[in-house]
């Protein structure tokens, strides 16, 4: 409420300031050629003094005065001529007086009300920190502050790292759980968490390493229904169809009747069961079918989730089992046309560590790396 | 609620620039004072309401109000409290409203000072400042609010463009919109005058003031910004002919050659037409430095953000400006009578040339500013225009109007003496001919055209005082009555030389800088030592330091001459927590005139870094030079002479504010009273 007499105030006072030049009896002006005057004769008195120090030559200074003089005359002449004719009194005036009365509110409510927010209260950080109240960006921001003083805070880090991922703030989450099982170690909690922050972070595809944090947390609980279920949803992405039935029915078998996970469960396994239980795939890394019509229905950044996904669980079965070499090409050229060509090259060089750069094999891993425009680091030169 | 109050009051400054663009006009039309007088009163109201909410937009700033969208992504509780005020305009939002701010202030200042100036044309140009700043008003409200917010408030910034945290931004900026926005009043006297269909001397003369301090002002903000890009971006380079930096030099240029017409038109009544055409084109340009700046077509650390809309809505203001502009002068230009009479050789003459060559270079750079966007637009070809092409074209065209700058104040108005003048100049070239030799014998083998360029900077000094000593009569009076002359010369006088002086020094400097800088990049270790001219660098190794919102590895090195320690330098390169942003911060160190230059570059495998080490010889002449010129312009702006009296009933009301002061008044108020 204050703010609108504020504003009606404001308004009030500017049209006040407008309308006063109105309200006045209006002084006959001095006419244009008055001003006009006065310029020449400052003129005139500017020209002797460049003639005094031979600015200009005494036959030019003579001509110039002439000149001056003419525009001089020329200018009184127009000025009697005016002066006799009065200005006339104008009722015109009363139309501007409306106009600003209409325009003053008119466009500065209607602009003002599409495009402020005229309830929302100015909040300064210095304040906002004193009473926090249940504000929970400032919360999360004390937290930080503190952190950034004292990052040996386990604690901290721990209640903070749920936040974020409640805040969809994927990557801090992801530092924060390092961070907070870094300092106190892991628990079940802590390692599912972080797992489950991974697997958010890279779109919903359980990596290589959420793999290797969830299998902590089930060695630390093997009860954990989180750490089980991504296991379970890892091996099903990764098209292990049977291993991943086998571990959900598992899961759903020893999970309460009313947990809360329970129908996400039974809708994998209702899928995985429909689905026909053919032998597993060729090449390691291979998509499953069900992967490829999937990608087919996503969106480019989910796509390029999961083919990423698929190739960082490519990569960590090369780095158990390197004696593959279409695996390693594979690989090549997917960091390739994910662009990451760091990547690539680091892949080329382990590749060549299996395969050395004098075999034949090896000799095909460096056509490629050529092909892709690659240069292999240490090993190859 | 203060943040509202603000927006409020943004919003009302523009309902207040459409009564001050609508009823001054009718009043002019129908003859009516009181309407005319409503425009200064609208225009100080426009100011007051416009600076209040650039208040409260600080205001949220320095308290770190992140529930205002535009402080949450720019500022950072933890930023120095200068660098959250600098902030303010460090972003788009920011900048727009102190490019509105500024534009208001000049309208204000016309309102103030503007009692000698007759009722009708201070009415039209207030009007037209009035259509300016309405446009701009809307499109600060329409497509760049600053005053947008966020609920619920985030609880900390994403920080200020490290590049921009920095003390230049509290200057660069301000000045340079100063002097941009500045040349908003001498297009607006223009169109005034169109509308009005009379131009003459005292037109010129009323217009003088603000061209000057629109000058002045674009001259330090370009120095500025050459110097703050110089020190910061760490490559040693004060100029890159980067479509920004042309943006604000095509208005100065033009500028330049409206400064020197208008003198013509004020003196003798001639060029009228021309110096129309001039203020509206340098006006236009500071537009369409706007436009290529804030639009995004040009990619660059000022561009901070891009919306197509907003290049949309500023190119529609460009063409309503630009065009309308352009089709009331052709269609008045016709109607204006012709001035004064004058010979070739004569300080006409001289200003004609000027005048033509600083427009051909004008031209130039725009040519050279737009060809890559023209043709990128048309066939989607990517190209750069850079050096080489300002060098040769616009480079070339300075030599001429640099050997004609000394002769213009030597010659008589109306009919000059162009032998008597070189006459008086020989002595000037023969000296600068002299420095020239030197310079070469002293680098024997050097940049041939090095001690020509540096020639031509101390004939310009030189050809500058030659006019001063001449006008006193310097050794052919006593030394008593010389001095008397010399003190009894206008102060214009004094500015003109000290503006041509300080092109000279700026000549001296670049000229200096490209023949004889050197560049070392060597990959050194702690205890590498390196020579660099006379002097020897030391890298004593890295340090981490810690500041408020970055952390940085800092490179100490000690400069030793002849074995003996002299001084000492820190480079360092930081990293910005909130954006993750590295800078360099490159290490200068002042000999003189010249500097010596160091910046980091990578870290190498081998636990050394790359550092790049320039020599760059009388650098500072480059910025000297400009300050001298813009300190020409404060001392011509001073000139009590440049006060024009109001006529009788506004004398009466001077005489009345005044009284007691009336036969010493301090200059300052001569100064308050020429501007208007």
């Amino acid at each position: 409420m204050l703010f609108w007499i504020l504003v009606a105030i404001l308004t009030a006072a500017v049209a006040a300031v407008l309308l006063l030049p109105l309200m006045r009896a209006a002084e006959p002006l001095p006419s244009r050629h008055s001003h006009d005057i006065e310029v020449y004769r400052d003129q005139l008195g500017e020209l002797a003094r460049d003639r005094e120090t031979g600015l200009i030559g005494s036959e030019e200074a003579e001509l110039a005065r002439a000149e001056i003089a003419r525009r001089m005359l020329a200018a009184s002449a127009a000025d009697q001529a005016v002066a006799e004719s009065t200005p006339k009194r104008l009722l015109s005036n009363r139309l501007a007086q409306a106009f600003i009365f209409l325009c003053l509110p008119a466009v500065g409510l209607c602009l003002y009300l599409t495009t402020g927010s005229p309830g929302v209260p100015a909040q300064p950080l210095a304040a906002r920190l004193a009473d926090p109240g249940d504000d929970v960006n400032i919360l999360i921001a004390k937290a930080e502050n503190h952190l950034a003083l004292n990052p040996q805070d386990g604690a901290g880090w721990d209640l903070l790292a749920p936040i974020y991922m409640r805040h969809g703030r994927l990557d801090d989450a992801v530092a924060a759980y390092d961070r907070a099982i870094r300092l106190l170690g892991p628990t079940p909690a802590r390692m599912g968490g972080y797992a489950e922050a991974l697997v958010a972070q890279a779109g919903g595809l359980v990596t290589a390493e959420a793999q290797n944090a969830l299998q902590k947390a089930l060695a630390l609980d093997p009860d954990d229904p989180r750490s089980a279920f991504y296991l379970a949803l890892g091996l099903k992405q990764e098209g292990k169809h049977a291993d991943a039935l086998a571990a959900f029915r598992k899961l759903a078998a020893r999970s309460p009747a009313d947990a809360p996970w329970l129908s996400l469960v039974n809708q994998h396994i209702a899928e995985l069961a429909a689905a026909p239980a053919g032998p597993g795939p060729a090449a390691p890394g291979n998509p499953a079918p069900g992967d490829i019509t999937a990608a087919k229905e996503m969106n480019a950044g989910d796509r390029q989730a999961m083919i990423r996904g698929m190739v960082d669980s490519l990569a960590s079965r090369l780095k158990e089992d390197p004696a593959n070499l279409e695996g390693w090409m594979r690989l090549v050229r997917s960091y390739v046309v994910l662009d990451q060509r760091d990547r690539a090259k680091d892949a080329l060089d382990d590749g060549l560590r299996a395969f050395p750069a004098t075999g034949a094999q090896g000799k095909q891993l460096l056509a490629l790396a050529r092909e892709l425009g690659i240069d292999a680091g240490g090993e190859a030169e | 609620m203060i943040i509202e109050l603000g927006h409020y009051a943004l919003v009302l400054a523009l309902a207040t620039a459409i009564i001050q663009g609508v009823l001054p006009v009718l009043g002019v039309r129908r003859g009516d004072p009181s309407l005319m007088g409503l425009a200064a009163n609208a225009a100080l109201v426009c100011f007051l309401l416009v600076a209040f909410s650039f208040a409260v937009l600080t205001f949220a700033y320095v308290t770190s109000d992140f529930s205002v969208k535009n402080v949450w992504e720019n500022s950072h509780s933890l930023k120095p409290l200068i660098y959250k005020i600098t902030g303010v305009w460090g972003n788009h939002e920011g900048s727009m409203l102190l490019w509105l701010l500024i534009l208001v202030f000049f309208s204000a200042m016309v309102a103030l000072f503007g009692r000698n100036l007759p009722e009708t044309l201070k009415a039209n140009v207030l009007a037209v400042q009035a259509w300016i700043a309405t446009a701009f008003a809307l499109f600060v409200l329409l497509t760049s609010n600053p005053f947008a917010r966020l609920v619920p408030a985030p609880g900390e910034g994403r920080d200020l463009n490290p590049v921009l945290q920095d003390i230049g931004l509290a200057i660069h900026p301000p000045l340079l919109y100063l002097g941009y926005v500045g040349f908003s009043v001498c297009f607006s006297f223009a169109v005034a005058a169109l509308i009005e269909g009379r131009i003459d001397a005292a037109w010129a003369r009323w217009v003088r003031p603000w061209t000057l301090a629109a000058w002045t002002f674009l001259t330090a903000g370009i120095a500025m910004g050459s110097y703050w890009a110089y020190y910061e971006l760490g490559w040693g380079g004060w100029w890159f002919w980067d479509p920004v930096e042309n943006a604000s030099f095509m208005p100065w240029l033009a500028g330049t050659a409206l400064l020197h017409s208008a003198l013509v038109m004020e003196k003798r009544e001639a060029l009228k037409i021309w110096t129309v055409l001039l203020a509206i084109m340098t006006f236009s340009l500071s537009l369409l430095g706007t436009f290529l700046v804030r639009s995004g077509v040009l990619t660059s650390v000022h561009a901070f953000a891009t919306d197509p809309t907003r290049g949309v809505f500023i190119l529609a203001i460009l063409v309503v400006f630009i065009g309308g502009a352009f089709s009331l002068f052709a269609f008045r230009a016709s109607h204006l009578k012709a001035g004064g009479i004058f010979a070739p050789v004569s300080r006409e003459g001289a200003l004609v040339v000027n005048n033509l060559i600083l427009t051909t270079a004008t031209a130039t750079v725009l040519t050279g500013t737009l060809y890559p966007l023209v043709l990128e637009a048309l066939t989607g070809d990517k190209i750069s225009v850079g050096a080489p092409f300002f060098n040769m074209t616009f480079g070339l065209l300075m030599l001429p109007l640099i050997a004609v700058v000394p002769f213009g104040p030597l010659l008589a108005w109306k009919r000059g003496d162009l032998a008597g003048a070189a006459q008086r100049l020989f002595a000037a070239a023969a000296l600068g001919l002299l420095a020239a030799a030197i310079c070469y014998y002293a680098v024997n083998g050097g940049p041939v055209l090095a001690p020509f360029g540096l020639g031509l900077g101390v004939y310009l000094i030189l050809g500058a005082l030659t006019d001063l000593v001449l006008r006193s009569g310097l050794g052919k009076v006593a030394a008593g009555v010389a001095w008397r002359r010399l003190s009894g010369l206008p102060r214009s006088a004094f500015g003109t030389a000290l503006a041509h002086i300080g092109l000279g020094i700026t000549l001296i400097g670049i000229v200096t800088v490209t023949a004889f800088e050197t560049e070392t990049v060597v990959e050194m270790k702690a205890g590498a030592v390196v020579d660099v001219g006379r002097y020897s660098l030391r890298f004593d190794g890295m340090r981490e330091a810690r500041g408020p919102n970055y952390t940085e590895d800092a490179g100490h090195f000690t400069i030793s001459r002849g074995g003996v320690e002299v001084s000492e330098i820190w480079s360092s390169k930081r990293l910005y927590s909130a954006r993750r942003m590295p800078t360099t911060e490159a290490g200068i160190r002042t000999f003189g005139l010249s500097q010596l230059y160091v910046s980091l570059g990578d870290d190498m495998a081998d636990g050394g870094i790359v550092v790049r080490i320039w020599w760059k010889p009388l650098i500072l002449c480059i910025w000297g030079g400009a300050l001298v010129m813009m300190a020409g312009g404060v001392v011509s702006l001073s000139d009590r002479r440049l006060r024009v009296g109001a006529p009788a009933r506004a004398r009466k009301a001077l005489a009345q504010d005044h009284d007691g002061f009336r036969s010493d008044r301090p200059k300052i108020i001569n100064v308050i009273d020429s501007k208007g």
